[in-house]
């Protein structure tokens, strides 16, 4: 019975991981067939991974709260915060390129803090903590910015998300792959890395074994903060402008992206690789759909259907360990 | 018509090509304890899980009163009258007692379907009678958060007989109750037995299953070995039959030179846990502390590992006061400490067996925060060896383990961080007698390397089998020492009992 | 003790409440304005428009930011008439879930103008001062079929599909094509408003190779994604491309050759007739049922008038 048990979870836990791989790729294939000249070129899946980018970016963050057992619910404010300071400073002839870039992570960093302290110390539970911060940190990028986009960036806050690295490899996607590689090396390779995933496997039992379980969780928030200020800074030089209202709902996005790669909202497991799936299999969604014309309500249609069978997925598999 | 209440005849059931349980007989007679023993693995569970519907079977037939049976779901084993009274129990803490009672079946004032209104006043009625008919003192009006695990289990047993079960399945009754308890227990099972209610009896315990079993049948691998009177089978004999071979003596004690005092608690106290509580414990010691459930023990070691702050008290580790705040201060002090729970707070079951023995140790088998992988693996494969920790492989997942080898994980995890003092609170509930006896064996080890044993048990044996020294808590309070020279189940449970007589 | 605090606190509230409405009630006649939120250009300017004006005619105006929940624009109109307001300036959240609340508002004689967002319901309301997106939409796209010489490929960026905006701007698209059988339309997504969601749809279409000869966009905020997309292609030289709004922005990037049109739709006139008709109601005065603000076209020839 032992051994069967055993073999029984391996096949799922390997099958749970494939089935997203195998997901995305069916996707992938689907579209290349309805639309073989349009999708399918390589400078439209570079497209695509640059549109996946910001909300990747998001998504690694948010990776680490949900696998602490957490969820950060503020990161679309604190993109929309991030961005208004960043554009504010960037008006020509004002302040170097540095400015912007260093005062809007440390807007997000901060946000994150405070984000963790309260889930730490004041013991409430994040998703009140963060849905609370979301309010407040989209009031500050409203009153800060006095409602209004701020437009007259400089052209090299512009470049920052809008050029290309090794010829024609959009900048964004560098990012991209250079904070999930660190991301992945931290998870996997790190002792903080797993520790995140013991507080979120068992907090008590993490506590027993010599953890500081509050240390673990405000870092979790700082990094979820640091990366969405980062996120921020990036969509303000992507759309050459800090809008308050942008990055609505970007917080659902990128639990999206976490929960479609297989990342468990219960806390504990989930791998990076999984997230960078995410991220792309919306963006693949969107842009293909996108590309064949199809009306955006559909689309969003499909990515919910994803998101349940992907969680669908994720249940099933619990209950077959 | 048969003179079984039930009969499971031919009983086969595989997993994947795995023959879990292969040609299995069981039969059970009315007002009959019929006592199912065999290690973690050995089919007991499945074999219960098949009669109450949860799994199919692949062959075999299973009668009720002469009746072919054949249950898809627990639901449908429990209108036909076969209860079972999990290991785990799971109450809905916040219900009343005779809500929880009557959940599914509510008493109500009129019939009107789903939203008829429940009569709250004639189930607490309801509730009463049954607790006087089977003379058990609680509550109805009580929240089940409220009440002890053995309480809880009564409510489980009296839910069964008001439901007019006639076959009662009871699965490590007494795995978190203390032996006053089981003494309660015990006496519920003899009023079923003049009722005519046949009792399935799961157990590791074989001086519980030699004073209340009729009949026992033992398992092993998934294959049936023998069933027979109580009286035919004496407790080697089972044991034997269990694991196949010969265990000749159950608790190897060793003898040890004691040294220095490794730790010693003075004043300790958590108002409304425990009270003023001294003592001190010498390397190559092994202390064990006995006492009822609601002792305060392990409230008692979790604060001396930091877990909860005292409000007063110093704890001194070799004769240096030091501030335990956090386990964290505790671990650096070379402390460990083998909780009671061990899916809540020793492991992470959500990970493997790997990333668990290695977690408490991280920090040292990593340079500047990165894990050395290779260093991590060698670590954790001589520990698995040493415990002898079966399991598939170090990256299977330590859920996937029987309760004796996750036991084993907790220990191993524990060991390699080479501590000096290790606490162990309940480190053999609910395991297998060959990992029960791979532990004991490890304690003995553990003592004649110099270590110091600080032990909680239940299992008096055990603590007699084990211990140089035990001391004794009741209601919060140190209640009694009783060197190794005077051990008796006797003398323990008369100190483990005397805040009664005080009170 | 956290009794105590909570009941501390709602004690003070009340105070507040109290003196509050005591306060209200000795000053005369207060005028409400309320607005469906305070997050963009347009409605910060239509603020500013009816404040300014107030000052000009000597009243007293208070704001009230619905932050796009009709509900909250609902209680906060009739805390308003419980209050003994003079009369409500909105500019209503919900074309269809307002009308209840001003109906009876006007019934408990308190003159409604609505201004710029029209209700479904007409009769609830003594008068509409506004703009006919309609109106905005066809000169947008006669400007653009004019400046593709009747014929080419277009595509279109839309509102939310439902809103007013969008449904009024893009039926008029499609009139204006009538006339020009040679413009075919290739695309027509959604962005919702929104900058970034313009900027994505854009860079997607462009992947598909289709030749787009004009980009004609519900809005001035998604003519900016379009354009920053368009220039990211190095395609300006290809793409004309349209917007509504005249936001800040856009008039710059009009003005330096980027954006081919924007159009006014006057906010800061819409606001101050708006509080103009309200007070002339309030004095016994009659109005139009229907007062009707010109659109400006602004391009490269004029914009210079409109830039800050």
């Amino acid at each position: 019975m032992k051994t069967s048990a055993k073999k029984k979870t391996l096949k799922w836990n390997s099958l749970r991981e494939l089935g997203i791989l195998l997901a995305f790729i069916v996707v992938l294939v689907t579209l290349m067939i309805l639309s073989p000249t349009a999708f399918a070129k390589p400078a439209n899946l570079l497209n695509i991974v640059k549109q996946a980018s910001i909300n990747g970016i998001l998504a690694t963050g948010m990776m680490f709260v949900i696998i602490s057992g957490g969820i950060d619910l503020s990161v679309g404010s604190i993109v929309a915060l991030s961005g208004v300071i960043a554009a504010s400073f960037a008006h020509p002839g004002e302040y170097p390129l540095i400015v912007p870039i260093v005062l809007s992570a440390l807007a997000g960093l901060a946000a994150g803090v405070l984000n963790g302290v309260g889930v730490a110390y004041g013991n409430i539970p994040s998703f009140i903590v963060t849905l609370g911060s979301m309010t407040i940190i989209r009031g500050l990028a409203l009153i800060y910015s006095k409602g209004q986009p701020i437009f007259g960036v400089t052209d090299e806050f512009e470049a920052l998300a809008s050029g290309f690295a090794f010829g024609s490899i959009p900048i964004l996607v560098i990012y991209f792959l250079i904070i999930t590689a660190i991301s992945a090396f931290v998870l996997t390779k790190t002792v903080y890395g797993r520790r995140v995933y013991a507080v979120g496997g068992n907090e008590i039992t993490a506590k027993v074994s010599g953890v500081s379980v509050k240390r673990i969780k405000i870092a979790v928030y700082s990094i979820s903060g640091l990366l969405a200020g980062v996120a921020g800074l990036l969509l303000a030089s992507r759309i050459v402008s800090g809008q308050p209202t942008s990055g609505q709902s970007y917080e659902l996005d990128a639990i999206a992206a976490v929960i479609i790669g297989g990342v468990s909202m219960s806390g504990g497991s989930g791998k990076w690789y999984g997230t960078v799936i995410g991220a792309l299999m919306i963006a693949v969604i969107g842009n293909g759909l996108d590309i064949l014309n199809v009306s955006s309500h559909f689309q969003l249609l499909i990515k919910g259907s994803i998101i349940i069978v992907a969680v669908l997925l994720d249940v099933k598999g619990k209950r077959n360990q | 018509m048969s003179e079984f209440l039930l009969e499971m005849r031919n009983i086969d059931k595989s997993f994947f090509q795995v023959k879990i349980l292969d040609d299995i007989n069981f039969d059970l007679l009315p007002g009959e304890v019929h006592a199912l023993v065999g290690e973690n693995g050995a089919g007991k569970s499945s074999l219960m899980k098949i009669l109450m519907g949860i799994y199919s079977r692949d062959a075999g037939t299973i009668l009720l009163d002469g009746e072919e049976v054949n249950f898809h779901t627990p639901r449908e084993a429990l209108s036909a009258g076969i209860a079972m009274i999990p290991q785990e129990l799971n109450p809905i803490l916040d219900m009343q007692v005779a809500e929880y009672l009557f959940i599914g079946r509510e008493i109500t004032h009129t019939n009107m379907g789903p939203v008829s209104i429940v009569d709250h006043k004639a189930q607490i009625e309801q509730a009463k009678n049954l607790f006087e008919d089977t003379g058990v003192d609680i509550n109805p009006r009580h929240l089940m958060r409220n009440l002890s695990v053995a309480q809880i289990q009564l409510i489980e047993i009296i839910k069964a007989i008001s439901l007019d079960s006639k076959v009662i399945i009871m699965d490590e009754p007494t795995s978190a109750i203390t032996f006053k308890e089981v003494d309660t227990l015990f006496e519920q099972i003899r009023k079923l037995k003049t009722k005519g209610v046949g009792i399935i009896y799961i157990s590791h315990k074989m001086e519980e299953i030699s004073e209340i079993a009729d009949r026992i049948t033992v398992l092993r691998d998934g294959k049936w070995i023998g069933t027979d009177t109580a009286q035919n089978l004496s407790k080697e004999k089972i044991i034997k039959m269990m694991v196949g071979r010969e265990i000749k003596e159950v608790y190897p004690k060793v003898k040890v030179e004691l040294g220095d005092v490794a730790l010693e608690v003075r004043d300790l106290l958590l108002k409304d846990k425990f009270q003023k509580i001294s003592f001190s414990l010498r390397n190559g010691e092994v202390l064990g502390i006995a006492g009822l459930v609601g002792a305060g023990r392990s409230e008692l070691v979790e604060t001396i590992f930091g877990i909860s702050k005292p409000e007063f008290g110093e704890v001194l580790v070799h004769g240096k006061p030091i501030k335990i705040q956090h386990p964290m201060v505790a671990i650096r002090n070379k402390i460990a400490l083998i909780t009671e729970d061990r899916s809540a707070t020793g492991l992470n079951l959500k990970t493997t067996v790997e990333h668990n023995i290695s977690f408490v140790q991280l920090s040292k088998l990593a340079r500047f925060g990165f894990i050395n992988n290779k260093l991590e693996r060698k670590k954790v494969e001589q520990m698995v060896g040493k415990l002898r920790i079966k399991a598939f492989s170090l990256k299977s997942m330590v859920n996937s383990l029987s309760g004796g080898n996750q036991q084993k994980v907790v220990l191993a995890k524990w060991l390699l961080s080479e501590p000096e003092i290790i606490i162990m609170d309940e480190p053999t509930r609910g395991i297998d007698v060959g990992a029960k006896r791979d532990i004991y064996l490890l304690i003995g080890e553990l003592a004649k390397a110099g270590k110091a044993v600080l032990m909680i048990s239940s299992e008096i044996p055990e603590l007699i089998g084990l211990c140089d020294r035990i001391i004794t808590m009741a209601g919060g309070r140190l209640t009694g020492e009783i060197p190794r020279d005077r051990f008796s189940q006797e003398e323990i449970m008369h100190y483990a009992s005397k805040f009664e007589v005080r009170e | 003790m956290k009794k105590y605090l909570s009941l501390t606190i709602v004690s003070i509230m009340l105070l507040f409440l109290i003196v509050g409405c005591a306060k209200d009630a000795s000053e005369e006649k207060t005028f409400g304005f309320f607005i469906s939120h305070q997050t963009n250009a347009f409605t910060s300017e239509l603020t500013a428009a009816v404040t300014g004006k107030a000052e000009e005619l000597g009243v007293k105006v208070t704001v009230y930011d619905a932050e796009k929940d009709p509900a909250k624009q609902i209680s906060q109109i009739e805390n308003a008439v419980n209050q003994g307001i003079a009369g409500i300036l909105i500019e209503p959240v919900s074309v269809d879930g307002l009308v209840p609340a001003l109906a009876a508002a006007k019934e408990a004689g308190v003159p409604v103008v609505v201004v710029n967002q029209r209700i479904s319901d007409e009769s609830a309301a003594d008068s509409f001062v506004g703009v006919e997106h309609y109106t905005s939409g066809f000169m947008e796209m006669t400007a653009a079929a004019g400046d593709l010489g009747g014929e080419g490929n277009v595509a279109f960026l839309l509102g939310p599909l439902g809103s007013d905006g969008q449904i009024g701007r893009t039926t008029a698209y499609y009139d204006v094509l009538k006339d020009y059988p040679d413009i075919n339309v290739v695309f027509e997504q959604t962005a919702n408003w929104v900058t970034e969601e313009a900027l994505a749809v854009t860079e997607n279409w462009l992947q598909t190779g289709t030749e787009i000869d004009a980009i004609v966009a519900n809005n001035d905020g998604m003519a900016m994604g379009a354009l920053k997309a368009v220039e990211d292609a190095q395609m300006l030289d290809k793409i004309l491309i349209y917007g509504v709004d005249a936001t800040p922005d856009a008039l710059a990037a009009v003005k330096d050759g980027r954006l081919k049109v924007t159009i006014s739709q006057n906010t800061t006139t819409q606001g101050q007739v708006g509080l103009e008709t309200l007070v002339k109601l309030a004095n016994g005065e009659e109005v139009e049922s229907e007062i009707l603000v010109d659109f400006v076209l602004i391009d490269i020839n004029n914009v210079d008038e409109y830039l800050p």
